[in-house]
């Protein structure tokens, strides 16, 4: 695994879409602020030019996080993935191919949005008006986050695996990221106990976390954990389980 | 002589459709094996088996005598390339093979200078993999089957692609690593003559079935000869041939040709036997079949089976 894990990772660091898709996430972080930091210049009633509501940016920005983990993964193994059969046939078993490319993409993940969030957070500081607890309030609101957005990043690694599409991600991720909290609540919303189901879906859950951050009322909640566990096991399980029969062609 | 491949009862299924049909199939150390037949007759389905691309229906594969989870360490003795060698576009053939050299555990780093040596492309230091033609993609692939210093190549239409000139080079480059290195080699392709100037052994696939397994002596033998005839009968003909002969191989071609795979050695009867009952033959002649002729007449099904 030690040896796959070096290779990946010499590949990994000679693929430009990794500083591409790094340097265009780090852009954007940058561009807000420095929209947000100029325009009372040109407006002097300008509310927004505070640390709260370019933090606020981010809270909210959760599928544009999921997008660019979904471009992340694309790009780090994209048409790659053809390049494994030649693995195989060297006796590296599909486990490690799935679990190895999991770890390292992730890490990049992580890392990337490591230096996202201290360069938010430096920029928030240091070029806008800072309004008390905004930067604990921040850190809870992304610390409940995390779960969601790492379950999102395991299903994209687990369909991306199986050679899903593009299009079928996408739809897939909308279905469960984003519509499934109205569909639970129109489904379910006469059947007592499963009435509040709706509060444990994704969607559900962000907006909570958007509507408490904005109030100033940042707090752990345990409900993005559960749901995050239960969608990354459930990705996790059924795309290890079918890779490992997967024709590799 | 040991045994580097083994197949028992080899099958795999798609769907409805069963593609490998109880392959029992072994390689001994040393030989080159030459897999033939046509498009769709399993050949490179039969090779993705042996490497683990496709997990088989039933049957067990044993290579280097290992099994199940152990033989995926046996595997590392082997070089696959089956059907089109992927490599990373971007990269270069060298930081392709670097890549794979990581991936291997090879430590020695002038393996890849040696094996790109050894196939003709230490000279491509900057073109990327996307901008190989056909043959220098074949080659790099049959490089990192070299890289790693396996005991057997198996190679699925390793000379696809390749000019004349490359595939000449490549049919050395194989015979010399098999007699100076004692590297075992499966191959298949649909080249043919390039296979009966290369292999010591035949194996034919037809529908997912070995048909024919021969040594190069036992091809020689069977391939040797042929009756060829022309007559103003053929339907006739046919007719006196399988009264006197029930076992009689033959083939009914366009132009009133006949030819006639068995009984050679009683050519001079058939002719007396044609004439004698009235078929005029206009010519008459026995002819060496090439493993091409061969093949068709196996593989590709014949009229008188």
């Amino acid at each position: 695994m030690i040896n796959y894990l070096k290779s990946e990772h010499y590949r990994l660091l000679r693929k430009k879409s990794l500083y591409i898709t790094s340097g265009i996430g780090f852009l954007l972080i940058v561009a807000a602020a420095a929209v947000l930091h100029y325009f009372p210049r040109i407006d002097p009633t300008f509310p927004y030019a505070t640390s709260t509501f370019f933090y606020s940016n981010v809270v909210a920005g959760w599928v544009l996080i999921m997008l660019f983990a979904l471009i992340f993964n694309l790009a780090l193994t994209g048409k790659d993935l053809s390049v494994i059969k030649q693995s195989v046939s060297f006796g590296i078993s599909r486990n490690t191919i799935y679990w190895t490319k999991l770890i390292l993409t992730l890490s990049y993940f992580l890392l990337i949005c490591l230096v996202g969030l201290l360069l938010a957070i430096s920029l928030g500081e240091n070029l806008l008006n800072t309004v008390e607890h905004s930067v604990r309030n921040f850190l809870i609101a992304c610390f409940n986050m995390l779960p969601i957005v790492l379950s999102g990043f395991f299903m994209i690694h687990s369909l991306r695996m199986l050679n899903a599409g593009e299009s079928i991600i996408i739809f897939l991720m909308f279905f469960i990221f984003y519509l499934s909290g109205n569909i639970l609540r129109a489904l379910f919303r006469f059947i007592p106990g499963l009435d509040e189901l709706y509060k444990y879906t994704p969607n559900m859950l962000l907006n909570d976390n958007l509507v408490k951050f904005l109030n100033h009322e940042s707090a752990f909640d345990y409900r993005f954990w559960i749901t995050g566990f239960v969608i990354s096991a459930l990705s996790l399980l059924i795309g290890v389980k079918k890779f490992a029969k997967k024709p590799i062609d | 002589m040991g045994t580097i491949i083994e197949t028992y009862q080899l099958r795999k299924v798609f769907k409805q459709a069963e593609v490998i049909k109880s392959v029992n199939f072994s390689l001994k150390k040393g030989e080159i094996c030459a897999l033939i037949g046509k498009n769709g007759a399993g050949k490179s389905t039969f090779f993705k088996l042996l490497s683990g691309q496709l997990i088989p229906t039933s049957g067990d594969i044993q290579l280097f005598g290992k099994s199940g989870k152990e033989m995926e360490q046996a595997k590392k003795r082997i070089g696959f390339m089956i059907e089109e060698p992927a490599f990373f576009p971007n990269f270069t053939a060298y930081q392709n093979l670097e890549y794979f050299r990581i991936q291997r555990g090879v430590v020695d780093k002038k393996r890849i200078h040696k094996v790109l040596e050894i196939v003709g492309l230490a000279h491509e230091r900057k073109k990327k993999f996307k901008d190989f033609s056909m043959g220098m993609k074949q080659r790099l692939g049959i490089a990192l089957c070299l890289l790693s210093s396996p005991d057997c190549l198996v190679l699925d239409e390793p000379i696809n692609g390749l000019d004349p000139e490359g595939i000449r080079e490549i049919r050395q480059l194989l015979k010399r690593l098999n007699q100076e290195n004692q590297i075992t080699i499966l191959i298949s392709s649909h080249i043919l003559a390039e296979l009966q100037l290369l292999a010591t052994r035949f194996v034919f696939i037809k529908n997912g079935k070995i048909v024919e397994d021969l040594s190069r002596t036992a091809l020689d033998e069977k391939s040797k000869k042929q009756i060829r005839l022309v007559v103003n009968h053929p339907a006739k003909a046919a007719q006196l041939l399988e009264r006197a002969y029930p076992d009689i191989q033959f083939q009914i071609l366009p132009d009133q040709v006949i030819t006639i795979q068995n009984h050679i050695e009683v050519a001079g009867e058939i002719n007396r036997l044609l004439v004698e009952n009235g078929v005029d033959v206009n010519e008459f002649r026995t002819e060496v079949l090439n493993l091409e002729e061969y093949f068709l007449g196996q593989v590709e099904g014949n009229n008188n089976d």
